[in-house]
């Protein structure tokens, strides 16, 4: 005001005012914390002036208030508005459980009527008497009498005539035929429906045999596919087996074939190999060689050795005749008496000395010119052994030996002539 | 049709089952035994043999004259293949044996033992647990025809015979410088073979017997005796030469030892020749094709056939073929597939060049069944190859292909109008080799018996040795 006054007074007679389009107020309260968008992103919350606390809404003339300041706080304060609030709440729920007539009906209205036997009037003012007592010291106290209370107001009475109000018969004839109408009708209604009933019970019952018969013949053929699957499987099965089977027999057929053109060398090769092993011989060739080759070299060597010796002896015949004939031819040119030849004991005896000669020179020869098995080697060793002990020691030598040796030869020799 | 009369055919796995576990063998050799031992109860002596198991256990005579070596071979033989040493001196040595007994007299005695007398010593130690599962090597043993005879005659058959060699005066000059020693009887030589350990050197005795004269004598036995052993076992006996060092003597053993002599079993080779471009694979498979009737299967003339015949294979080939990249192996296996498939290769079987390139398709043809049992490896070196392939020239005019080292073409004109193919440049060929380098080692090592072939000489020569390495069963080689 006091800025008008002086707005007033001052030369331009401006006076301040404001003016606006209305637009509604933002509600400057937030809600939640600082946050950092920025308060553009957000959107405006607009604050109703109805529910501004701040907006003394009714009568300003009797202000509200304040508390006073040596009370606490308006925690406390709000805290007790509270708890008022809840007991009248609780209040209110309490009478709202109270059992109450309901509510009138739409242009109807409650009335309140005494229902005691003796009605009262009630009026504005109410009638007050003053009524003393006392009772007798001794008497006993009398039974209450009834209370009646006293009469007031005008008894009046009326009374309603036969035939006064209405006639009965034609009053009552429409509200019969009504009655009577709607009875039949309802009872038509509900024979109806019986009939109804019965004729859906009917349908019913047909439709359930229908559907019987249908089942029956679902189950029918469901049953005939059951049993065609089962035989199709065991069938097939069946064939199966019988194609597993010929592979089988096929493959064993051709296991066998292949087993037999595979092995068909085997017979030949097993023999083969056993007789280039040895196993198998011919027996007349093995015992050719073991049995009869030996006998027949060692006899093969005896010819030969007698052969030999036969010759040896007649070289050693001819020799002794030579020089016993060279000895006689020499004596002879002496003496002109050619002494006999002594074929009796001297002929042995020089015939021993050369023989022993030649069998020296032959022995040793021998081994050269027969080309003999080695069997006759070891029996050859002591042969000559015992003729180079006779060639070494010519004198006073076991003579027997040689004499037998002698002997058999001058015996084979006649077996060779 | 009944099933016993309808047309059968066998499938291939039957003989391959058959060639890669050597059923023919094993029956062979479970006859042989049934006829030589003769049981009452066949069948559970077929299936005691069969557990058994020792069919290729090492069976093996060594013969020799005196100083060749026998011993120490036949020891090193021992160890290496982890079998049992058997000769006069141990046989007599053994403890346990009244045979054994009885020879040690004779020994004694007369320092020979009657042919006999040792063969049932042999028979009794062979037929030892020991023996029976680990086999048996034979120092010496037999000495003359009659102990191989009765040898033979017992059914005691070795697999290998090897007989040492060398002229007389070397083995009598040898065998003065003999020596053994006491403990572990080993044979050394005071030249050729001597000890490293101080300790063995010291306790090395001179043996008996080895004079010049002795050692004559004893030559002049052996090779009266072994002209006639020999022929006792004509098709097992290997004539090593005794007179270079004792190492190759054994190397070359070992390897005779090792092979297995070729049996009846029927045998379909089916042949995978492995080796840069230019080794000559193609002339090998052609030459094999034409001697034994096996089917030359090429892979890039495969895919060529596939699309001149315009099947569905051969125009999805086709467009491969059009845009110059590599068939995929799918396709290609498929195409490989049905052709190895068809009757006459699995009949005659197969000769494949041209086809696993690297691991993968290594893989995807065994898996598809198709198992090579020979696979050889051509090793031609690098500028051999190149010498091969880029002087390569085709006539346009005539078509025909000449080299201008090999076959050169015989008149200058012809020479002039001569034309290289693209594929022949120097970059083309050492881009394939370098592929082919990175590849080999995996190849080899998944197809493992692989048997290398020296393919820079001329192709008859390759030929000789392809044949012998398919003809001939696959060594075992002992780990």
């Amino acid at each position: 005001v006091a800025s008008a006054l002086t707005d007033r007074a001052s030369p331009a007679m401006a006076t301040y005012t404001y003016t606006s389009r209305p637009r509604a107020l933002p509600c400057q309260r937030r809600r939640y914390r600082d946050n950092l968008m920025q308060p553009a992103e957000e959107p405006v919350r607009y604050g109703n002036i109805m529910y501004d606390r701040r907006v003394i809404r009714g009568n300003t003339y009797a202000l509200q208030a304040e508390p006073p300041p040596g009370q606490p706080d308006p925690a406390e304060i709000q805290r007790r508005q509270q708890a008022k609030r809840r007991a009248l709440a609780k209040r209110r729920a309490q009478e709202q459980l109270r059992p109450r007539t309901p509510e009138p009906v739409e242009g109807r209205k409650h009335v309140d009527v005494q229902t005691e036997l003796y009605l009262e009037e009630i009026a504005d003012r109410i009638i007050e008497v003053d009524m003393e007592c006392q009772t007798d010291a001794f008497l006993d106290r009398p039974p209450t009498p009834l209370f009646i209370p006293a009469k007031t107001g005008k008894d009046v009475a009326t009374q309603i005539l036969e035939g006064e109000l209405f006639d009965f018969d034609l009053e009552v004839k429409p509200m019969l035929e009504v009655l009577v109408g709607k009875t039949i009708e309802q009872s038509l209604l509900e024979v109806m429906e019986e009939e109804e009933l019965a004729s859906l019970q009917a349908s019913q019952y047909a439709f359930e045999e229908l559907r019987n018969v249908e089942l029956a013949e679902v189950q029918r053929l469901e049953e005939q596919e059951r049993r065609h699957r089962e035989e199709k499987e065991r069938r097939k099965q069946q064939q199966w087996q019988v194609v597993h089977k010929h592979h089988e027999t096929a493959e064993k057929i051709a296991a066998r074939a292949f087993a037999q053109r595979y092995l068909a060398d085997l017979l030949p090769s097993v023999f083969d190999s056993l007789r280039d092993g040895g196993y198998f011989y011919d027996p007349v060739e093995r015992d050719i060689e073991i049995g009869f080759l030996p006998w027949l070299m060692n006899e093969v060597d005896k010819t030969m050795e007698y052969s030999i010796v036969g010759r040896t002896v007649l070289d050693m015949l001819i020799r002794e005749v030579v020089e016993k004939r060279l000895s006689l031819y020499e004596p002879k040119e002496d003496r002109q008496s050619p002494p006999k030849p002594e074929d009796g004991l001297g002929g042995p005896g020089g015939v021993r000395d050369s023989l022993v000669d030649y069998a020296f020179q032959d022995h040793g020869a021998s081994p050269a010119q027969r080309p003999l098995p080695d069997r006759d080697s070891p029996p050859r060793a002591p042969h000559d052994g015992r003729s180079v002990e006779g060639v070494s020691s010519q004198e006073g030598r076991p003579m027997e030996e040689e004499d037998e040796q002698t002997r058999k030869f001058l015996g084979r020799e006649e077996l060779f002539q | 049709m009944d099933a016993t009369t309808a047309p059968h055919r066998i499938p291939p796995e039957m003989p391959q089952y058959g060639e890669a576990n050597h059923i023919f063998e094993m029956m062979q050799n479970m006859l042989e035994q049934l006829l030589i031992h003769q049981p009452t109860d066949p069948i559970p002596f077929m299936i005691d043999h069969l557990q058994l198991d020792n069919d290729y256990v090492p069976k093996i005579l060594v013969l020799g004259p005196p100083a060749s070596g026998k011993t120490t071979v036949a020891m090193w033989l021992c160890k290496h293949l982890r079998s049992n040493l058997l000769s006069v001196e141990n046989l007599i040595a053994r403890q346990f044996s009244s045979l054994a007994a009885g020879a040690r007299q004779h020994y004694q005695k007369f320092k020979t033992l009657p042919s006999g007398l040792l063969v049932r010593l042999v028979q009794a130690r062979l037929r030892e647990e020991d023996c029976v599962t680990r086999g048996w090597i034979l120092d010496g043993i037999p000495e003359t025809r009659e102990q191989a005879l009765l040898l033979q005659t017992l059914g005691i058959a070795p697999r290998h015979v090897i007989v040492l060699s060398a002229p007389d005066t070397v083995l009598i000059e040898r065998n003065l410088g003999k020596r053994v020693d006491p403990l572990t009887g080993e044979v050394y030589h005071t030249t050729f073979d001597w000890p490293p350990q101080p300790e063995i050197q010291n306790r090395l005795l001179v043996p008996a017997g080895i004079s010049e004269g002795e050692t004559a004598r004893k030559l002049l036995e052996f090779h009266r005796n072994i002209v006639r052993i020999a022929p006792s076992y004509p098709k097992i006996l290997r004539v090593i030469p005794a007179d270079q060092p004792c190492v190759d003597v054994f190397c070359q053993a070992l390897t005779y030892v090792q092979t297995i002599h070729r049996s009846n079993a029927p045998f379909t080779p089916r042949v995978l020749l492995l080796g840069p471009m230019g080794s000559g694979k193609s002339l090998q498979a052609a030459l094999l094709a034409q001697k034994y009737g096996l089917v030359n299967v090429c892979c890039g003339q495969l895919l060529k056939e596939a699309v001149a015949d315009k099947s569905k294979y051969g125009k999805v080939i086709l467009s491969f073929f059009e845009k110059e990249i590599a068939v995929p192996d799918s396709i290609i296996m498929k195409v490989l597939g049905r052709r190895l498939d068809q009757q006459d290769c699995v009949e005659r079987g197969w000769v494949l060049h041209g086809f696993p390139r690297d691991l993968d398709q290594a893989h995807m043809l065994n898996s598809l069944g198709y198992k090579p049992n020979r696979v050889f490896f051509l090793n031609v070196p690098f500028d051999s190859i190149l010498e091969r392939l880029t002087l390569r020239r085709t006539d346009p005019v005539t078509g025909e292909r000449y080299h201008l080292m090999y076959k050169p073409p015989p008149t200058v004109e012809i020479q002039a109008r001569l034309l290289q193919n693209p594929k022949d440049t120097e970059e083309q060929v050492k881009l394939k080799m370098d592929l082919f380098c990175r590849t080999s080692a995996e190849l080899e090592q998944f197809y493992q018996p692989v048997l290398p072939l020296n393919g820079d000489q001329d192709p008859y020569t390759v030929f000789e040795h392809l044949e012998s390495g398919i003809i001939n069963p696959l060594p075992n080689k002992v780990p």
